[in-house]
């Protein structure tokens, strides 16, 4: 009867990735997300993801981060399909691949397709591996290191650690609603469940700002931390190799597979439409479910 | 079950309407044992109190008995449906959980929507909603509030609003989580008289609370839970009066009851549960409390 727990939230752990510096780890984050945004390539930003996986699964968290790419699956199969059919990249010039009923499937929409759809994915499971694995107040104390300005990092901190209140509290109103005899699940709950969640928050946010302020928030000095963060040498070799392959790749990207530069992805007539199908069952599958919880309610 | 002529179910004595078997809870993760091997047979239209410390497993037992939550092993029986085999929308006619805190149920735009919601969830004809919600004013003195929002009136009313909409779904058996927490004193005796007039009315009533004036007020029978197991059952003159019980779960009695269990001259009889009762005590000589108890 418990909800499936789907937030980016800190899972607790004692493995390699939850020892590792939190500043390391933002290292590695900002690389990839660099190198993300430089390639068109898929194939290495699909290695990456699935290094990410792999990262996720020798950390003990693997069940979280399936659970979490779950739900963000209909958004990158999105790219896909709607690629696919209607690519942005060549209009008028597309080849098409194959036909599919009246639906046209065009080489060059599924290849950038599965550059976005890499591209998001592989950002993703990074910054999620990174920070089921990373406690929060660990964050706070790496970014107020980094001398990010502290009511930056506070705001940052603060939204990550109200995530998991706000989940609580999503539970609570649904079981709340349910026993008042509430039948419908996913859409059909939304404005009851809506009012009080939000109405909460922004109570809970109003509450926070001056218990905040009567406690001096915005004052000036230097702040300590209760939480100590350690970046010892091996957490530095870590981060510097971080940042020279956020670095190189970067370059490699911008230079060698930029969007002018990869060439389109050719993939046999069987493959297209099977990957085809895939994203769109994955996309229209949850507009379906949703619809069908809307008119059941 | 008979139903009173007012619609609520009634006749008490007439047997267990809510039977908890065996009842262990382990929450989903595997680590946390919620409750353990937990028996208790709740009669129609008694009123029974639940005690114990944050954490020893009030919460779940209660959430067991409305089939929020369904017990790992052993069972739940609620008006002879298994909570394992019933989703908690068809219990919800049965079982109403008033939640501690009301704005977690509260979102229409209404007192008098919000009073619907519940009946019209479990398919009452409009006409009898409309019935219903009339009562429930009437019940809990709500008319100068019906058409506001719930968002717009006091924490305490809204408290009130929050009982009244499980109250229009007329189920057999009400639970109470905290009913008192964060009320002030009229609110309080509110919500104390109308347990009274549910249980008056022969509904069973369930009520989770640290507040032991409360409880003895209003309870006919007490349960003690303690690190998830269920350690002791009785009146609350007997659960209050076992020091043993008391000091291991860190539970305190009311003042007056503590008072009366070190008068002098009063050992060896039954603690008195309120004020009104050790002043009668004193002032009828022969109408002592340990004589009834």
């Amino acid at each position: 009867m418990q909800g499936m727990n789907v937030s980016v939230t800190h899972v607790r752990g004692t493995s390699w990735l939850h020892r590792m510096s939190p500043i390391a780890k933002l290292s590695w984050l900002l690389a990839i997300m660099a190198f993300a945004f430089a390639s068109y390539n898929p194939w290495p930003l699909f290695a990456i993801a699935l290094a990410g996986i792999g990262m996720a699964a020798t950390a003990g968290i693997l069940k979280p981060i399936l659970r979490i790419l779950l739900v963000f699956a209909p958004v990158t199969a999105s790219m896909i399909v709607i690629q696919a059919i209607a690519p942005a990249i060549c209009q008028n010039t597309c080849t098409p691949a194959t036909t599919l009923g009246p639906l046209t499937l065009y080489q060059e929409g599924i290849s950038h397709g599965l550059s976005l759809s890499a591209r998001v994915l592989s950002m993703e499971i990074i910054a999620i591996v990174a920070l089921v694995t990373t406690n929060p107040s660990d964050l706070f104390s790496a970014f107020a290191r980094l001398r990010v300005p502290y009511i930056l990092n506070f705001m940052v901190s603060m939204t990550l650690q109200l995530i998991p209140v706000l989940t609580r509290e999503v539970q609570i109103v649904l079981s709340a609603q349910r026993s008042r005899g509430m039948k419908s699940t996913g859409f059909g709950s939304v404005i009851p469940s809506f009012v009080p969640v939000f109405a909460g928050a922004f109570e809970r946010v109003q509450q926070l700002s001056i218990s905040l302020e009567s406690r001096a928030f915005g004052s000036t000095g230097k702040k300590t931390s209760y939480r100590q963060i350690e970046f010892g040498t091996l957490d530095r070799i870590i981060a510097v190799a971080g940042l020279v392959v956020g670095l190189v790749g970067t370059v490699v990207g911008l230079v060698f597979w930029s969007a002018g530069q990869t060439p389109v992805i050719i993939l046999p007539v069987w493959l297209t439409v099977t990957v085809f199908l895939i994203a769109a069952v994955m996309f229209v599958g949850v507009v379906i479910a949703a619809l069908v919880a809307i008119a059941r309610s | 079950m008979t139903e009173t002529q007012n619609g609520l179910p009634g006749s008490p004595g007439a047997g267990p309407i809510l039977s908890v078997r065996n009842a262990r809870y382990v929450y989903p993760r595997g680590d946390v044992v919620a409750l353990e091997e937990i028996s208790v047979d709740v009669p129609v239209g008694q009123s029974l109190g639940i005690v114990g410390q944050n954490g020893s497993g009030k919460t779940t037992l209660t959430k067991l008995m409305n089939g929020l939550l369904r017990p790992t092993s052993g069972s739940v029986i609620v008006d002879d449906l298994d909570t394992a085999r019933h989703p908690v929308q068809v219990l919800a006619a049965h079982v109403g959980y008033v939640f501690q805190n009301p704005n977690h149920q509260l979102f229409a735009p209404t007192v008098a929507d919000e009073l619907a919601f519940g009946p019209r969830n479990i398919g009452v004809p409009e006409a009898e909603i409309a019935e219903r919600v009339a009562e429930a004013t009437e019940f809990f003195r709500l008319g100068d509030i019906l058409t506001l929002h719930p968002y717009r009136i006091s924490f305490p009313l809204r408290k009130l609003v929050g009982i009244a909409s499980i109250f229009t779904m007329r189920p057999k058996v009400f639970i109470l989580d905290e009913p008192t927490t964060g009320q002030d004193h009229r609110t309080t005796n509110t919500i104390n008289r109308l347990i009274h007039e549910l249980v008056d009315r022969g509904s069973t009533v369930i009520c989770v609370a640290h507040d032991m004036p409360l409880l003895a007020d209003v309870s006919e029978r007490l349960i003690v839970m303690w690190n998830a197991r269920l350690i002791a059952d009785g009146t609350p003159r007997e659960v209050f009066a076992d020091r043993a019980v008391m000091e291991r779960t860190h539970l305190a009695p009311p003042q007056i009851t503590q008072f009366s269990m070190q008068l002098p001259g009063r050992e060896g009889r039954a603690p008195a549960l309120s004020l009104d009762e050790l002043v009668a005590e004193y002032r009828t000589p022969g109408r002592l409390a340990g004589k009834e108890a």
